[in-house]
């Protein structure tokens, strides 16, 4: 079996595999704690990851990559005896050109920064995953992020265009392009994105970008129940208001955003709307004005509307940080958030909410609950004290049975957030479910083709 | 303490975003804040057993203390925090000659002279032939920080030349008989002492501008005990700030401090090691905050220290004042996000601290501003490398009704 050391000889300075400095490593933002890995490569560039990619195929040395290490699922875990490939020093924009709508730049760029880059000339690159200050380019197209934008710009799949990828024998390949159109062959980008680093190791992307929205605004409201609000933004959509942002979350999550950011919302509300208006800035009162007449047809217990940059920003930032608000809660530092990410139909949502509270009491889970309801997208943020076995196996009770939820209104297990250690077993039940293992073990082909030794990422997504 | 500060972290990676030393120690984890909080929880649970404390020094030493790490932090961790509680933890466990043979040099040759170079006669230069009051209600406590500036430089250089080997086997005779620190006294950049000693003489002006008299120590003035205290040597912190402090109480005056890092230790750290600690310290910036100047055209991009405006969110009188009269260039990183000069890490990672110290420059050169000016001494002798760097103070002075 190869050694460290053996690694260190083979790949030089940029291996590490001294136990302190690789400590960090065994973890991500998830639950999930990994192993040591066997050694850590920080390769400069993509020679090296060419390398890296060779030797590891040769010795049958598994490789797992890591982007910013924001993972709620576990996919940048290492797992046993593996090389933990990281990708942080891939950091330059390499080149953007706003007249033809792209971006190239190296996959350890976070994608905050790259927003900062690209403000500077009135454009900016849509996802924005909540953990988008440390979140990364490659890390995100892997687990094709979504974000607080999706209900308008879609996921991460839809603002890839081209990729260049080194594959698990070290060769190197272009997919995609600096077009906006390109249809040649097998759409092979997408291929990579959401693929949890299982196929390939991501060196470079070239990423669409679009002009800044030029004016936004917010509305808050307030409701009693989940139902109306589901009705709310249903009759937006249908009389063709898009909004940039729709977000709700319930109680548990507003008091903690009270108690963790010092903010008041009306006592007597059991969920927060938050909607986003984009628009012309001649245009931009009007379009507020119409989303404003929506959501008070349906009763708000408190309504408020704002351009104030400075409380729309408090908002954006709470509602980003509603996660770690959570957090915040724990009884105990045993306890953890697990964060349920399923998706429905928009329309199906506010159902789909009713049935997920039921479950909840049925199994004695505490959970938050809030996401994007544009797109029907929830989040269950679980309580999950680790060291206490009933309470773990209720959670995953709880889990299995969202995820069936998601399944029965024909959404998914899986929204935003992918599959990982934690969604293997879930991902495997909804193409049961859905009677289309077929699918599911085309995808399996798939990974075998372009990894036929099973190094890139093994035990994630799927066995 | 350790513990309970690092086990509240998520390792959400958040703070990785914004610190300075991870890009710049080539993206190494441990060289981070994530890395160091997950590194000082199993410091703290003693999980590594078989490796030996010291193992974990280059993570925590090269850490800036800068809390940029804070600012960011969803579950309120600091950083910054447990690296300081982790060095005090490596310190506890070592014995002085397993520690950095330069940190026990400083350490030692403080506690012996109350100066961290011997040079504590040398400290009062600057304020040769001003009237000070010894009846004033203030006493101005430079903490010598502007002066050992010009101090910093050429020892780096001799390290350097000398190579670790040969700078170690010195450190280590100084710190075994502190009078022999006196061979410092030759290592002074005599450009930086006249510019630093310039920035003092401007500040006194500036305070009596404002009708401020002030009383000195002259060269009985004490260093604060910032080393002792960044470096981990919590006990013997403890004793020193006792000494430094009853030092000033003695006068029974309002302390005036000019340096964020003075400023910080006086208000943070002194009153955690002292119990009844009733100093009252005040920053001269927040006295001199009306002074009248003029409207100026001249473009600055100010960069905001660390010490001063992310441990103390609520102040920030280095833009308050320029604000008044300049036109202002802020980088992106300015404010609550404010980058460290890299300063702080520059006696042990000298290495890091350029590099960090390059970046920052670039950034703010980059603003297109005719100055760059910052209100910190460490600050200006990193960032000073094209001579458009300036001193706050001077700034003021320049633009006076």
């Amino acid at each position: 079996m190869v050694q460290a050391e053996d690694l260190k000889r083979e790949l030089g300075k940029i291996i590490i595999t001294d136990p302190v400095m690789m400590k960090p490593y065994a973890t991500d933002a998830s639950y999930f704690e990994g192993v040591m890995p066997l050694a850590v490569a920080i390769p400069e560039n993509v020679e090296q990851v060419k390398q890296i990619m060779s030797y590891c195929s040769r010795n049958s040395i598994r490789v797992v990559a890591r982007g910013g290490g924001t993972s709620l699922t576990g996919s940048s875990v290492p797992t046993e005896n593996s090389l933990l490939l990281s990708m942080a020093r891939f950091d330059r924009i390499i080149e953007v050109k706003p007249e033809d709508r792209y971006a190239i730049v190296e996959p350890g760029v976070r994608l905050d920064y790259l927003n900062e880059q690209l403000s500077d000339i009135g454009f900016f690159y849509p996802p924005d995953p909540a953990s988008s200050i440390a979140a990364t380019v490659g890390g995100s197209i892997s687990t094709n992020a979504g974000g607080l934008r999706a209900s308008m710009y879609g996921t991460t799949k839809n603002w890839i265009l081209g990729l260049e990828v080194v594959l698990p024998n070290g060769d190197l390949i272009r997919t995609g392009g600096k077009v906006l159109k390109r249809t040649a062959g097998y759409d092979l980008t997408s291929l990579f994105v959401g693929a949890e680093g299982t196929l390939g190791i991501i060196t470079r992307a070239t990423l669409k970008i679009w002009p800044k929205p030029e004016a936004t605004g917010r509305i808050l409201a307030y409701y009693r129940d989940i139902e109306t609000i589901g009705q709310a933004i249903s009759e937006m959509k249908r009389i063709g208001i898009t909004p940039l942002i729709a977000e709700f979350l319930d109680r548990i999550t507003m008091d903690s955003l009270r108690d963790s950011r010092g903010i008041k919302f009306p006592e007597d509300a059991n969920y927060m709307l938050i909607i986003d208006v984009a628009s012309e800035e001649v245009a931009i009162e009007g379009e507020m004005e119409k989303a404003r007449k929506v959501l008070e047809k349906y009763n708000p217990t408190e309504l408020e509307v704002t351009r104030d940059r400075e409380r729309m920003e408090k908002i954006y930032e709470a509602r980003k940080g509603a996660y770690s608000s959570l957090l915040n809660q724990r009884k105990s530092m045993s306890e953890k958030v697990v964060i349920g990410d399923i998706v429905v139909p928009a329309s199906h949502l506010p159902e789909a909410l009713k049935e997920a509270s039921a479950k909840l009491q049925e199994h004695n889970v505490k959970a938050a609950l809030f996401g994007h309801i544009a797109d029907g997208n929830i989040h269950a943020n679980i309580y999950a004290d680790l060291s206490d076995e009933k309470n773990m196996s209720d959670v995953e009770a709880f889990q299995r049975d969202l995820a069936m939820i998601s399944i029965k209104h024909g959404g998914s297990v899986s929204a935003e957030h992918g599959i990982g250690l934690e969604k293997k077993e879930l991902l495997e039940m909804e193409h049961s479910v859905n009677e289309n293992r077929e699918a599911l073990d085309l995808m399996k082909s798939i990974r075998k083709i372009f990894d036929p030794s099973g190094i890139l990422n093994r035990g994630k997504m799927f066995d | 303490m350790l513990e309970g500060e690092a086990s509240k972290c998520i390792s959400c990676g958040f703070c990785e975003s914004v610190c300075p030393t991870l890009p710049d120690s080539g993206y190494s984890l441990s060289r981070g804040a994530r890395g160091r909080v997950i590194l000082g929880r199993n410091l703290a649970e003693n999980e590594m057993e078989k490796t030996s404390v010291k193992s974990f020094y280059d993570s925590f030493y090269s850490c800036l203390d800068c809390f940029a790490c804070l600012q960011v932090c969803p579950a309120g961790v600091n950083a910054g925090k447990v690296s300081q509680l982790a060095r005090e933890l490596i310190v506890e466990n070592t014995s002085p000659g397993e520690r950095d043979p330069v940190a026990e040099m400083i350490v030692n040759v403080t506690e012996a002279t109350m100066n961290p170079l011997g040079q504590g006669k040398a400290m009062a230069s600057w304020s040769e032939g001003l009237d000070f009051d010894r009846d004033s209600e203030y006493l101005l406590y430079t903490g010598n920080m502007y002066q050992l500036m010009s101090y910093t430089g050429p020892l780096n250089s001799m390290r350097s030349r000398i190579g670790p080997t040969m700078s170690g086997a010195m450190a280590r005779l100084v710190a075994s008989r502190p009078s022999l620190s006196s061979f410092m006294s030759m290592q002074n950049d005599r450009r930086m002492a006249e510019r630093m000693n310039g920035v003092l003489r401007t500040i006194y002006s500036l305070l009596r501008k404002a009708g401020i008299s002030v009383w000195y120590l002259g060269d009985s003035e004490p260093y604060p005990g910032t080393f002792i205290n960044d470096l981990g040597y919590s006990e013997k912190f403890r004793k020193y700030a006792r000494r430094v402090y009853q030092i000033l109480k003695s006068t029974g005056k309002k302390i005036i401090v000019v340096d964020p890092h003075t400023y910080d230790l006086l208000t943070n750290a002194y009153p955690e090691v002292l119990p009844g600690y009733d100093l009252e310290v005040i920053h001269y910036l927040d006295l001199i905050k009306n002074i009248e100047m003029k409207k100026s055209s001249m473009n600055v991009a100010l960069h905001e220290p660390c010490h001063l405006v992310l441990r103390n969110p609520q102040k920030n009188a280095p833009r308050e004042i320029m604000e008044k009269s300049f036109m202002i260039h802020l980088s992106k990183r300015s404010g609550k996000r404010t980058m460290c000069c890299g300063g702080p890490t520059e006696l042990l990672f000298p290495d890091l601290s350029e590099k960090i110290s390059e970046r920052r420059f670039n950034d703010l050169r980059s603003l297109g501003a005719e100055r760059i000016v910052t209100a910190c001494p460490i600050c200006f002798a990193n960032l000073n490398r094209d001579g458009t760097v300036m001193e706050i103070a001077e700034l003021i002075a320049s633009n006076l009704m």
